[in-house]
């Protein structure tokens, strides 16, 4: 019996000229687990919105949503808040109240829930979700993982039929992400909820959904299995594809016959029975590091400790980025690598140690020298660097020069958003935008922190365009990431911080080729085969070496 | 150390308890009533605070001695004068007015920094939440809004100093348009975020019936018996006032009812909360004992 029936939807925006949905038909079964992807604007989160009637945007809109039997616009409120939960991105904005207990409790308050079934209810989620532990906490003492779950809980307390996802772990680190995906699909079997998700990281759904839309321009280009799409999207030679699984990127790029791997598992085992047992070539070179640049930043002997009392965050970490590279700092939740950074631009004091950019002691920079022409930072929100109304004032803020702003505005790829509100943009433009900010201080060091944080695949491979560019233009470039994708394809040297200390420093193959776990899709997938292949590109490379002649 | 003994009692209870404290504490004039408000306030602040406790009572007492002092020099009735100052009489009678507005203004001051200690928030509006919770909602995202705003001031001043817009070497001028902009960015932003937390809000079904009101505190027997003994006790305490057996007059001449059965009454309702304290202490004790 479908459960959400979507027929002939179209929908505008008022004075948009394009509609943002077109002729949208999808039908859902109850017990679906379906994910939706698609480039940013493609119309995912409008579309999303429509299934739930409080938040469906003003407009011009034909065709209707059926819930049940019913059009959606007929169930009562109420219901709707009882039967149809939604997540959305940010995990902190949603969250009303100030105790865990009494955000679990916020929906059944509000749809007049009697306080002893509300009482079994919120215990009942809470020990589902393993909040137990911090039942009674603040919120604001929360992680972002950890509130995000919350959110979730809070509206699984209403025992929903249908779980709407809009994004829900892009603001999330991979370990909460995963997490947070392992509960919706622990959800989707033990419960036999409804979930239709919206997602960036098909590498960790793909495999555990039923069905995959893939929309663009407002229209479903392709709805199929899992296993399916993939190869659709690759036979039509379609963008989407980039954001496919690794093994089955692997898969169809080195033109596999069968049925596509999804999983690192199926990758490996299909990598087996299709490589031939004796291997002629395993290694890629390492690329070489060139003449030795000078040192364009350098920690000596950092320690750090937030208050006098409490512990130490760095404890003697030493790091030496050369000038002109692109040098990526990974590693855990609170191993460091953000207090590493503030203490490079001067947020946080180290106690001992020194700071020294290009040669000089921080210490030695007057006044605001240091920020002029010299370092910048790209903070991790971009919005904390929004004071404007357009994006044009907003950069007009830090420089006057209209050929300069022009200049940056068409490396940024932002010129076409001059004259937007900074929040109407989506979260990828935004970083764009902050970036241009920062970048028209003219700086020679770029410090970013978690750039990729909620950016899709084909925003990522433009924003590593801008940083390329920025590197032949010869400034030297340190991205904080837990992104190890991103790092392995663009950076040139991968440093890790545990427990307050740099610990090495590689190129991203020695690097990531070196590690089991902490290491990207590709290399785990073929590790056993090949020892230094990190990223799809370098499987297929080696792939090919390997089967020629076969 | 964990919580206190009280502060694990159903909101109610606490609440009830501060209140007749408190209005007590500050209609009693009655010297023997004031000393024994004094001690037990003081007893239960240091309980719940222990270190800082000291430090803060030692800023209290020369609050105490100036307040007592100085009453005498606007009032200059009373019997047995001390000696003249500025030509103006300073009797003993408004001396002793003075220590008993003194010893009044002290437990409060004791009596609302246990209160702070005990009554969070959040159990206040758990406890108001039923009476009117459209108004603890509202109380609650306020509590909640300070420290987001603060938050993000932090990561906006932050972030312009990192391009080289700190606000320091500035004139007094370029100092206020620097606030300014970053007054109106934090505005913006948080406008941001409270159209989504609408949104969320919408979602969960808010406004789409009349609100009930999660309580995590139930009222247990313990908690019965002891608003029981709260109720017993204070309205004896009221008797007691309402037959005049705390009245004392300090000017001109020094009066005041002799000490009843009702002072004991009146000790035993101030000295709940540091039993409780004391019995879940030795209790606590004896329990790990057994471990």
């Amino acid at each position: 019996m479908p459960h959400i029936h979507i027929q002939d939807l179209t929908f505008a925006y008022p004075g948009a000229n394009a509609p943002a949905l077109q002729d949208i038909n999808l039908t859902i079964k109850q017990g679906e687990y379906i994910a939706i992807c698609g480039k940013s604007g493609s119309g995912k989160t409008t579309l999303l919105r429509h299934l739930k009637s409080v938040l469906t945007p003003h407009g011009e809109r034909t065709g209707q949503i059926l819930l049940g039997d019913t059009p959606l616009a007929q169930v009562p409120p109420i219901e709707q808040a009882c039967k149809i939960g939604y997540v959305m991105q940010n995990p902190a904005e949603q969250i009303v109240t100030d105790k865990v207990w009494h955000e679990l409790a916020f929906g059944l308050e509000s749809v007049g829930c009697d306080r002893e079934t509300m009482r079994s209810r919120v215990g009942e989620m809470a020990c589902y979700f393993g909040i137990g532990d911090w039942f009674h906490k603040d919120v604001a003492t929360l992680s972002g993982g950890q509130q995000q779950l919350l959110n979730l809980a809070s509206v699984m307390a209403m025992q929903p039929d249908v779980l709407i996802l809009d994004e829900p772990t892009s603001q999330l680190d991979p370990l909460a992400a995963s997490d947070f995906l392992n509960t919706v699909r622990k959800i989707n079997l033990e419960l036999g909820t409804t979930v239709i998700i919206t997602e960036h990281r098909l590498e960790d759904i793909l495999p555990a959904v039923d069905r995959v839309v893939v929309m663009e321009r407002g229209r479903i280009i392709e709805e199929d299995l899992p296993k399916n799409a993939a190869g659709h999207l690759w036979e039509r030679q379609d963008p989407m594809f980039a954001a496919m699984p690794t093994s089955a990127q692997v898969f169809y790029r080195s033109s596999g016959k069968g049925e596509s791997p999804l999983t690192v598992r199926e990758g490996r085992t299909w990598l087996e029975n299709t490589l031939p047992t004796a291997l002629k070539c395993t290694q890629l070179p390492n690329s070489e590091t060139g003449e030795k640049t000078p040192a364009a930043l350098q920690l000596k002997d950092i320690w750090f400790r937030y208050e006098r009392n409490s512990q130490d965050v760095l404890r003697g970490a030493e790091l030496a980025v050369s000038g002109r590279t692109i040098h990526a700092i990974v590693g855990g939740n609170g191993a460091g690598k953000s207090t590493l950074l503030k203490a490079v631009c001067g947020s946080a004091r180290p106690y001992r140690g020194a700071v020294s950019i290009f040669g000089k002691k921080v210490s030695h920079y007057k006044g605001n020298s240091l920020f002029a022409n010299c370092l910048a930072m790209l903070p991790q929100d971009p919005k904390s660097l929004f004071v404007k109304d357009s994006v044009s004032e907003d950069m007009q803020e830090v420089c006057q020069d209209e050929n300069r702003l022009k200049e940056v505005a068409v490396l940024c790829q932002i010129d076409a958003l001059l004259d937007r509100h900074p929040y109407d943009l989506s979260g990828g433009e935004q970083q764009r935008v902050a970036l241009a900010k920062v970048l028209l201080t003219d700086p020679k060091l770029l410090l970013l922190d978690e750039p990729t944080k909620g950016m899709d695949c084909f925003f990522k491979e433009a924003f590593a365009e801008i940083l390329c560019k920025l590197k032949e233009q010869g400034i030297t470039v340190v991205i904080v990431s837990h992104d190890v994708e991103f790092c392995a394809k663009y950076a040139d040297f991968v440093s890790m911080v545990f427990d307050g200390q740099v610990l090495t420093t590689q190129t991203p193959r020695q690097f990531f080729g070196g590690n089991s776990f902490y290491t990207t899709a590709a290399n785990r997938m073929s590790r056993s085969f090949f020892q230094n292949a990190v990223t799809p590109d370098d499987v297929v490379a080696l792939f090919r070496e390997n089967s020629e002649g076969m | 150390m964990g919580k206190d003994g009280f502060s694990k009692c159903h909101p109610a209870v606490n609440f009830l308890f501060f209140v007749g404290a408190i209005v007590f504490g500050v209609l009693f004039q009655h010297p023997a009533y004031l000393l024994a408000g004094l001690l037990c306030a003081g007893a239960y602040y240091l309980l719940l605070c222990g270190q800082k406790a000291l430090k803060s009572m030692a800023m209290m007492l020369p609050l105490f001695l100036i307040i007592a002092a100085i009453n005498p020099l606007f009032n200059t009735r009373g019997e047995h004068i001390l000696f003249h100052l500025f030509g103006r009489p300073y009797t003993q009678e408004a001396l002793g007015y003075g220590f008993a507005v003194g010893s009044i203004l002290v437990i409060t001051l004791l009596w609302f920094g246990c209160y702070n200690r005990v009554m969070t928030e959040d159990k206040f509006t758990a406890l108001f939440g039923n009476l009117m919770p459209a108004l603890s909602l509202l109380l609650v995202m306020v509590f909640r809004l300070i420290p987001a705003l603060l938050y993000k001031s932090k990561q906006i001043t932050d972030a312009r100093r990192c391009i080289g817009k700190s606000g320091e070497n500035l004139t007094f001028r370029q100092k206020i348009s620097s606030g300014m902009t970053v007054l109106l960015a934090l505005a913006g932003w948080s406008l941001e975020s409270g159209i989504l937390t609408a949104d969320s809000m919408r979602c969960r079904g808010y406004g789409t019936a009349r609100r009930t009101n999660f309580q995590v505190y139930r009222l247990h027997l313990s908690d019965w018996v002891l608003l029981a003994a709260l109720a017993l006790t204070a309205a004896v305490t009221v008797c007691g006032a309402a037959v005049g057996a705390t009245e004392a007059a300090y000017v001109p001449v020094f009066t005041a009812a002799p000490v009843s059965v009702f002072l004991p009454v009146y000790c035993i309702f101030l000295l709940i909360p540091t039993i409780i304290h004391i019995k879940e202490v030795v209790l606590c004790r004896i329990f790990i004992s057994k471990i």
